[in-house]
């Protein structure tokens, strides 16, 4: 595998299109920084932005009393207002994010879309946590908003390896006592745990009022099982051998596959959580895109 | 019983192959790929579900694999079977029937002359014999040529086949298979087999016949039918010419009279029928004939008369369809000349009936055609072949025995008697003394009908020659005539033939052998017949058929396969030599026939056309020799009718492929190869289906 750096986690094309387009929280978050959007609370760390021409009506207290006295001419102040979030990263390090069928494992992929995501949100002031987590084992970097924070992130990231079983429940039941203040937590997996147990622990964060996300992070393979020859097949984190041709049971693992996918997608939105299922071999933009527009025709 | 055999059988060597599916499945089983997989969860579930099917499903496509080999190998090492009743391993006795009859130049469904296919059916017959085979081709033409032996004279054989051509005469078929029926009788061989290589016309397989197929059957051996046909071809054909031209409508111009015969079940098309002298066309016309309808047909002819041209030898053609050789006709038209009539009746101190003069001659000049000459009965002690053609007894009691001698003494050269009975002519008399010997008609009285009614008259046979210038359909003149009487008669033998009848079934008219019977009365004493538009024509087709009819010596026509035969009025000086077409040459024999001589020649007619008698160094008498049409009906018979008699009935070769096929399986057996070949490859097709059904569903 391609050691990962901080550039190739940051690539600046993918950035760039990234910020053309506003995270918009759902949540109203309490914290020190204010939103606008729906929130009650201003906050006051507001950007100027441009000058717009006043109308009668505008509110006299954005008048640039400035500009007035220079030129006799009334314009009015705009600010660029942001939302404060605080969001955690969750990033499953078990064995079976080590698959890779076409040159880019499940860990690679969520390791990327972690970094991603938190450069968009420490760009919008928001404070950014990682909890990467496996059977036993649990690493976190609590939620901070400082440009320097970043680089903390990153260094976490690019050293993750994947190892053990996934004990998905217990590790994010832990976080979820751990995290006192209410955020977004976003939950990069490929959720190879007991569906319930995984909908009980994201009851647990919702419970604490947090916004979820979960990206459902899968190799094409384990979606489409399209090999052709018959081989014995040896599972990453248990050791099970089945042998057996593709071809005969290809239909019956996509069906079971499907339905699997389907029932975690049924939980999340049972308990409010948005599910968002990726594939290795879509681009990052493409999946990070399609998910912020969803977001917005939600809000 | 059936045995099982390898015609290669050292491609069996091959069948260790058959083992090759099962190492493969083992090899393949031996070592697999490991495959590090995430959601092995998934595969798990779902195994123990699939796997008994799965393993069934291996099972069934290694067994269809083996069993693919195994046929594969099998087809290679050429499967053969020996049906029941084969002879592949004994030598048989095999006659070759081929029909070379004058329809076998008809045309078969691929425009090929019938006798074609039949050769190429023997060829494949001869081709197919073993050593050992005993092997007999003959023809139904002639049966009486020598047959041959061994299959190892092959050459011989093909080329008697080959050499085999439609011949101009009838088959004769009876001839034929008591000629091969003693044939295989004679062979000591156990096997014995009858290829019937024919049209199989109606007409040529007689009953007699027939029972010559059942006796061979009865011999055990088996007869195989390869027909030519399977249908009935539409044929028209001239029958036969009156080579004595006759005055026209009004008496104007000339006609000849030709019979044509459509034997079809369907009306013919317009044929075209024409005379040539030479290369001049001299007349002719166009007919249209119904379904299986014979019509004697008058065509307008141009004759210039001159003393060269009293008698010239003429082609009469029509229209060539299925059988060419019966649309030609050769004969020698005589010089006109009017038919001469002795009309004789009896004096009863009355004037005679005046109809029958009138009908024949009104305007008694000849110009009709017919010269009528009146006498008693005593007139007829003079009655001679060269003074008189016909003679009309009309309403006479009795006759003398001497001028009955002399009536038949006329008959037998060559002339002809109408006998119109009446109200004066004894019964008694014509019933036991005159007709026998003359035609056989026996005489049991006069019948009158009831009080106040008539006889109502019906043709009995429509297309009789003497029906020729009568309307006979419902409502014509000859049905509206009334008969208040006649002399009630019946015909004692099949030569005897009720023309007309009553419609209660009592014969009017009665046509025998040069003699035509009227049962009524030629004048008005018994009812209004002279009065009615049938009377003429009636009258006159009297006295034309018995003027016409065959006789059993001279006024025989002359047909190919027969010594030419001609009536000399001189005696020759000198041998007398026939010329003939295709260099026919032949002496001939003269004997004195009547008031002339007859002479025969040594040789039959071999083609039709003209032969010329020589004596003396010049020609003395030229004869047109034709095809006797006789097998122009084209009809096949019911195959199956011919099958019933056999006691193990064989399977019709419709074509030469089937009839190969036979060969082949009852020489060397029959060939399975293709059964295994197509049976490995829908076990590979099902192999096919079994291995991909998952992947498809």
């Amino acid at each position: 595998m391609t050691p990962a750096t901080p550039q190739r986690l940051l690539d600046p094309h993918f950035v760039s299109k990234l910020a053309r387009l506003d995270l918009r929280a759902r949540l109203v978050v309490e914290g020190f920084l204010t939103g606008l959007h729906k929130s009650p609370y201003h906050g006051f760390s507001v950007e100027f932005a441009e000058h717009r021409q006043y109308m009668p009506g505008d509110p006299l207290r954005h008048l640039d009393w400035k500009v007035l006295a220079k030129s006799d001419r009334k314009y009015l102040k705009q600010y660029e207002e942001e939302t404060n979030l605080r969001a955690t990263l969750l990033i499953d390090t078990s064995a079976s994010m080590a698959y890779s069928s076409h040159g880019i494992s499940k860990l690679d992929y969520a390791r990327q879309l972690a970094a991603s995501l938190a450069y968009l949100m420490l760009r919008q002031k928001d404070a950014v946590g990682l909890f990467a987590f496996a059977s036993g084992r649990g690493e976190l970097i609590p939620p901070r908003s400082t440009p320097s924070h970043l680089r903390q992130l990153l260094v976490l990231l690019e050293r993750l390896q994947a190892a053990g079983g996934t004990d998905f429940a217990s590790s994010l039941h832990a976080l979820a006592e751990r995290v006192k203040q209410r955020g977004l937590v976003i939950i990069l997996s490929d959720l190879l745990d007991d569906p319930e147990r995984i909908a009980g622990a994201i009851h647990h964060f919702r419970h604490r009022k947090h916004e979820v996300l979960v990206f459902h992070v899968l190799d094409p393979q384990e979606v489409s099982f399209h090999f052709e020859r018959e081989a014995t097949y040896i599972d990453l984190e248990s050791g099970e051998r089945v042998t057996t041709r593709p071809q005969e049971l290809r239909g019956d693992y996509r069906t079971q596959v499907r339905a699997w996918m389907d029932r975690l997608r049924e939980f999340c939105i049972e308990k409010q959580a948005d599910y968002v299922s990726v594939t290795t071999d879509l681009p990052y933009d493409r999946a990070l895109l399609e998910y912020l527009s969803k977001r917005a025709r939600l809000l | 019983m059936s045995s099982f055999s390898f015609l290669n059988p050292g491609f069996l060597w091959a069948l260790p192959l058959a083992a090759i599916p099962v190492l493969i499945h083992f090899l393949s089983k031996r070592k697999l790929p490991e495959v590090r997989f995430p959601t092995v969860m998934f595969l798990r579930a779902l195994e123990p579900r699939e796997i008994r099917r799965l393993r069934l499903r291996e099972l069934l496509l290694l067994i269809l694999r083996t069993l693919a080999v195994i046929f594969l190998v099998c087809a290679f090492a050429r499967p053969s079977v020996e049906p029941k009743g084969a002879t592949t391993r004994a030598a048989a006795c095999v006659a070759v029937l081929i029909d070379d009859s004058e329809s076998m130049g008809a045309l078969d469904e691929q425009a090929r002359p019938r006798i074609e296919g039949a050769k190429a059916r023997a060829l494949a017959v001869v081709d197919a014999a073993r050593p050992g085979d005993e092997i007999a081709v003959t023809t139904t033409t002639a049966p009486d040529a020598p047959l041959t032996g061994r299959a190892g004279d092959r050459v011989r054989l093909e080329r008697i086949v080959r050499q085999a051509t439609p011949a101009w005469v009838p088959g004769r078929m009876e001839q034929t298979l008591e000629r091969v029926r003693r044939f295989l009788a004679k062979s000591p061989l156990r096997s014995r087999e009858l290829y019937m290589l024919s049209d199989f016309q109606a007409r040529e397989l007689t009953p007699a016949a027939r029972e010559k197929l059942t006796a061979i059957s009865r011999l055990g051996a088996r007869v195989y039918y390869a027909p030519l046909v399977t249908s009935r071809v539409p044929n028209h054909a001239i029958e036969d010419l009156d080579p004595e031209l006759r005055p026209g409508p009004q008496g104007k111009g000339l006609e000849m009279r030709t019979r044509l015969v459509n034997h079809a079940d369907s009306p013919s098309d317009r044929i075209a029928v024409r005379a040539r002298r030479g290369d001049a066309l001299i007349g002719g016309g166009d007919v249209t004939l119904q379904a299986e309808e014979a019509r004697w047909t008058s065509l307008p002819i141009e004759w210039r008369n001159g003393s060269a041209e009293t008698s010239s030898p003429v082609i009469v053609e029509s229209d060539v369809d299925a059988l060419p050789a019966d649309d030609r006709w050769y004969t020698v038209l005589g010089a006109p000349r009017r038919l001469r009539i002795l009309r004789v009746f009896e004096s009863r101190g009355a004037p005679p009936s005046k109809f029958t003069a009138l009908a024949l001659d009104p305007l008694q000049d000849g110009s009709s055609g017919y010269a009528v000459e009146s006498g008693t009965p005593a007139s007829l002690l003079s009655l001679s072949r060269s003074r008189s053609d016909v003679v009309l007894l009309e309403d006479i009691a009795s006759l003398s025995g001497d001028a009955e001698s002399r009536i038949r003494a006329f008959l037998r050269e060559g002339g002809g008697l109408v006998v119109a009975l009446g109200p004066h002519a004894d019964p008694d008399y014509y019933g036991r003394h005159f007709f026998p010997g003359i035609v056989d008609l026996a005489i049991e009285g006069l019948e009158r009908p009831a009080e106040g009614q008539a006889f109502e008259v019906r043709a009995r046979t429509p297309a009789h020659p003497i029906l020729e210038g009568l309307s006979v359909n419902v409502g014509s003149p000859l049905t509206q005539a009334r008969l208040t009487g006649i002399v009630r008669g019946r015909t004692t033998s099949p030569r005897a033939e009720a023309v007309v009848s009553t419609t209660g079934g009592l014969p009017v008219v009665v046509a025998g052998a040069q003699v035509a019977v009227f049962l009524g009365s030629l004048s008005d004493d018994w009812g209004d017949l002279p009065y009615s538009g049938a009377f003429v024509p009636l009258v006159r087709g009297l006295v034309d058929y018995a003027a016409r009819a065959p006789s059993s010596s001279l006024g025989d026509r002359s047909y190919v396969g027969r010594p030419p035969a001609a009536r000399l009025d001189t005696a020759p000086a000198g041998a007398v030599l026939v010329r003939g077409p295709e260099s026919y040459r032949s002496q001939a024999q003269v004997v004195s026939d009547g008031a002339g001589f007859r002479a025969v020649a040594d040789a039959p007619a071999t083609v039709p056309g003209f032969y010329v008698f020589e004596a003396g160094g010049r020609d003395a008498a030229t004869v047109a020799v034709n095809v006797d049409p006789v097998e122009s009906d084209l009809r096949p018979i019911d195959l199956d009718s011919l099958r019933a008699r056999s006691a193990d009935p064989t399977k019709p070769f419709i074509t030469l492929a089937s009839l190969r096929t036979h060969l082949r399986e009852t020489r060397q057996g029959r060939e399975l190869w293709l059964f295994f070949l197509t049976t490995a490859a829908v076990i590979l097709a099902a192999e096919l289906l079994v291995g991909s059904a998952r992947i498809l569903a």
